[in-house]
């Protein structure tokens, strides 16, 4: 009998000690809510090296906002006055590596257009529904910002068009997962999981499973989807429904078209995986726009330009485009979704 | 009286072979039946963050208003027997009032401007994050 006590005795120390050695912190950072999880860290330690990665992000944030003085704000000061600026080696990389996927996706994903993102009163932690004047935006498109406008030299930046107005809202929160990652493997972290704003990356593994990611479903309050996210890999979404608003039924995003300055249509929401690399979290955050810009029938090309394997594009109409690869990985919580699947067999 | 127990302990006989078998596959019982059915009950359990803290942690099994002081102003919470929603918001867009009602554990809505997050955690979360 004194086994029998013995036995429950034991029982309810496991119970105890089975807590798992998962910390987790948020903070409000980039406009939006950034989440960090550890695993395997004692509480006082995640505690740490969280909180000095939110640090960071914050400091990043204030470096480069595009509304606020910043140091990216006092660049676009400079570029409209016609005066060359000067900045920090690591801002001159950014801007360098923008340039580049701005090349790449055919001028879809353009940082130059902060004006436009500005007169549509996306730059702004609350939006109102405003009706923009045609004429002024026909007018803004044809000034023809591009980052290819910017001269990069030895930490000194001039631009050959005075309309370049940067805004780096579609990178930044990228390039912070990036360095949010590299924070983590410097100080010795074996298992964490960052998200800014709904851009994922992982490192490690949450105990004996890998870390498992829900995607929102654009239109409702739950996940359509989830995961596993491996070690190394990051996802980025971009939707319709975080950043928006309605004017007369029609529903204006936050993802300006820069061909035509109007907030691109017909999409609700692109998502991407980006495998294990030094940028890929820039990569999650930059290549879901030119594919949720492009048009139904060019789609695919963007696909094919940003150079990405794993793909789901959530259509107006609720269609799921969605690349073979990516198929594979799912696994989905909304049972009507299934219905809606359309595989991209060219990416097979 | 208690020296009697104390004997009666003593004398207790040695379990046999059946006896063993009974605890053992009763404690299996008990075990299974906690996880079936009480950590099912404390499933639907509401977390409410403000800002950078866990703001408090709420039984959805019942009818409670709460407000909460945010960042730009004060936001209305309803509790309501297995549901619950953001009510009232200081906020401009009133996207966290539009989503509605949350029913199911992984649900989640957030209020950026104010600051408030409400989650719907179960004892098996679906996932570790969202990516939106």
């Amino acid at each position: 009998m004194r086994y029998f006590f013995a036995c429950i005795c034991c029982i309810n120390l496991l119970s105890c000690s089975l807590k798992e050695p998962l910390y987790h912190n948020q903070s409000y950072v980039f406009g939006t809510l950034v989440d960090i999880s550890t695993y395997g860290e004692t509480d006082a330690e995640g505690q740490n090296i969280t909180a000095t990665i939110l640090r960071e992000f914050q400091n990043l944030n204030n470096r480069l906002h595009a509304w606020k003085p910043s140091e990216l704000n006092g660049i676009n000061h400079q570029i409209a006055q016609g005066n060359s600026a000067r900045t920090a080696p690591d801002i001159a990389d950014m801007l360098k590596q923008s340039t580049q996927y701005s090349v790449q996706s055919g001028g879809l994903f353009n940082p130059a257009i902060g004006e436009l993102i500005q007169t549509w009163g996306f730059q702004n932690d609350e939006f109102h529904a405003l009706s923009v004047d045609a004429k002024k935006i026909a007018a803004l498109v044809k000034t023809n910002p591009q980052m290819t406008d910017l001269v990069i030299k030895n930490n000194h930046i001039t631009s050959k068009n005075r309309y370049v107005q940067l805004d780096l809202g579609g990178y930044a929160k990228g390039y912070a997962l990036d360095v949010g990652m590299n924070m983590l493997k410097k100080q010795g972290v074996k298992n964490a999981l960052i998200n800014i704003g709904g851009n994922v990356i992982a490192l490690g593994k949450h105990g004996e499973h890998p870390w498992r990611v829900g995607i929102q479903h654009p239109r409702k309050p739950n996940a359509i989807a989830a995961l596993n996210l491996e070690s190394g890999w990051a996802i980025g979404t971009s939707g319709d429904y975080q950043r928006y608003f309605m004017l007369d039924g029609k529903r204006y995003c936050h993802i300006i078209d820069p061909r035509t300055g109007m907030p691109a249509q017909g999409t609700q929401s692109v998502t991407v995986l980006i495998p294990p690399q030094a940028n890929a979290g820039v990569l999650s955050d930059v290549a879901s726009k030119p594919i949720f810009i492009s048009e139904p029938n060019k789609k695919q090309d963007a696909i094919k330009r940003m150079n990405v394997k794993d793909v789901m594009i959530i259509q107006e109409n609720g269609d799921i485009l969605i690349t073979p690869s990516m198929l594979k990985r799912i696994e989905w919580l909304e049972p009507d979704a299934k219905k809606h699947i359309q595989v991209l067999q060219s990416f097979s | 009286m208690l020296k009697n127990t104390f004997k009666s302990f003593n004398h207790f006989p040695k379990p046999l072979l059946g006896d063993w078998i009974i605890i053992v596959v009763s404690l299996l019982l008990i075990i299974w039946l906690f996880n079936s059915l009480w950590v099912h009950e404390d499933a639907a359990k509401l977390r409410i963050r403000l800002g950078n803290q866990v703001y408090g942690e709420y039984s959805l099994k019942q009818n409670k208003a709460l407000t909460i002081q945010g960042k730009m102003g004060t936001t209305l919470i309803e509790i309501q027997q297995g549901k619950v929603r953001f009510k009232q918001s200081p906020c401009n867009n009133q996207y966290c009032v539009h989503q509605g009602w949350l029913h199911h554990a992984g649900q989640a809505a957030i209020c950026l401007p104010n600051q408030i997050s409400l989650e719907l955690i179960g004892e098996k979360k679906q996932f570790d994050t969202l990516n939106y």
